[in-house]
């Protein structure tokens, strides 16, 4: 859920760069001698549609964090399951150690000769 | 100049008073906190030192700035666009020259369009303030994500533990036979308080049916008070358990 508001957050960025796109796009075109009509019409709906699409979406973030925020800090934390696993990680490595040090006292023992 | 330069002076002098003040009140704090008689007077000086500075706004006046920004933006950024679109049209009549007219046209719209970008950058930082907002104070998606993480912390940790589990049992397996061969073998030195894997699950098993003879392997006898073994031989510590000597059959 987070994941997804940042990321309608990043496409309202790709809109403003757009907007500004669309803008200087229209000067550009009405600078030149001959206008291309159809060009400006569609640079001119896609600038209005964006900034309407940012407008929007802006102010529907900003009425989410109104009803959710609440000033204070977050408590939560994942400290004591990252512990744990991290326990289970350590004991995981020294069984991998004790076990090659078995198998290193089983190899020596195999290479000595038979007396 | 001369008045300009007495100027700079008094506000370094200002500046430098208030500074001394500053280091002071820290070490009337410091020498109050190391004497520890007073903390009340400890509790004043944190609460002046803290009230000097600036209190974080509240999330409502946040918002409505957020919103007041986001208003503001949007109407300069058409506001501004509508006007350069105006300024483009060509007019037969003008009260000044020609060229005065374009000059002053040229200036227009190139502070428009500035203010264009400008307005551009402050929604991108209205953007930026709001992912960061986000991810501080979306309670909901906080505690998802945390309540994920301890999930997906937890069953890592739960196939970790059950590998290992079932990797203790094969090796208890493979070590009662390893165990056995090697503490019947010319290798081993035992003493009979220290017993190895395999003779004490024979002993758990006679105790637990009295009845049956219980059975041991040659080269496994226990001799409590037996001799030492002639051969010098490495002691190896299995499982932890101490190396004493046996006597051969």
């Amino acid at each position: 859920m987070a994941n997804e508001r940042l990321r309608a957050l990043e496409d309202v960025e790709k809109e403003i760069a757009m907007i500004l796109q669309c803008a200087g796009n229209i000067v550009l075109e009405l600078s030149k001698d001959k206008h291309n009509a159809s060009l400006l019409d569609r640079q001119l709906v896609q600038f209005q549609s964006s900034v309407n699409r940012v407008e929007n979406e802006l102010s529907g973030q900003i009425r989410y964090l109104t009803q959710v925020a609440t000033g204070q800090p977050h408590e939560g934390s994942t400290y004591s399951a990252r512990k744990d696993c991290q326990m289970a990680l350590n004991r995981a490595e020294y069984a991998k150690v004790k076990l090659g040090e078995l198998g290193r006292t089983c190899e020596v023992m195999l290479e000595q000769p038979q007396t | 100049m001369s008045d300009a330069a007495t100027h700079e002076e008094e506000e370094e002098v200002e500046r430098r008073k208030k500074w001394r003040h500053r280091v002071v009140i820290i070490g009337a704090y410091k020498s109050a906190l190391l004497s520890s008689k007073e903390p009340e007077v400890c509790y004043l000086f944190l609460t002046t030192m803290a009230t000097q500075r600036v209190l974080p706004q509240s999330k409502e006046t946040l918002l409505q700035n957020y919103n007041k920004r986001l208003k503001d933006d949007i109407r300069s950024i058409l506001d501004n666009f509508t006007e350069i679109i105006k300024t483009a049209k060509i007019e037969d009549e003008t009260q000044v020259s020609r060229p005065t007219q374009a000059e002053q046209d040229h200036y227009e719209m190139h502070v428009r369009a500035a203010n264009i970008v400008r307005a551009g950058e402050s929604l991108m930082k209205l953007v930026s303030d709001l992912k960061q907002f986000l991810i501080l104070n979306d309670f909901p998606s906080v505690n998802d994500a945390i309540s994920l993480q301890n999930q997906q912390l937890r069953s890592l940790q739960e196939e970790c533990d059950k590998k290992l589990t079932s990797l203790r049992d094969e090796i208890a397996i493979d070590l009662y036979e390893l165990e056995e061969e090697y503490y019947s073998s010319s290798y081993s030195l035992w003493d009979s308080t220290d017993l190895p894997l395999c003779e004490a699950y024979r002993r758990q098993d006679s105790w637990a049916s009295p009845g049956s003879s219980c059975s041991s392997t040659p080269g496994d006898r226990e001799d409590v008070d037996g001799p030492p073994s002639q051969e010098t031989n490495p002691q190896h510590h299995l499982n932890g358990h101490s190396a004493a000597s046996i006597e051969k059959p």
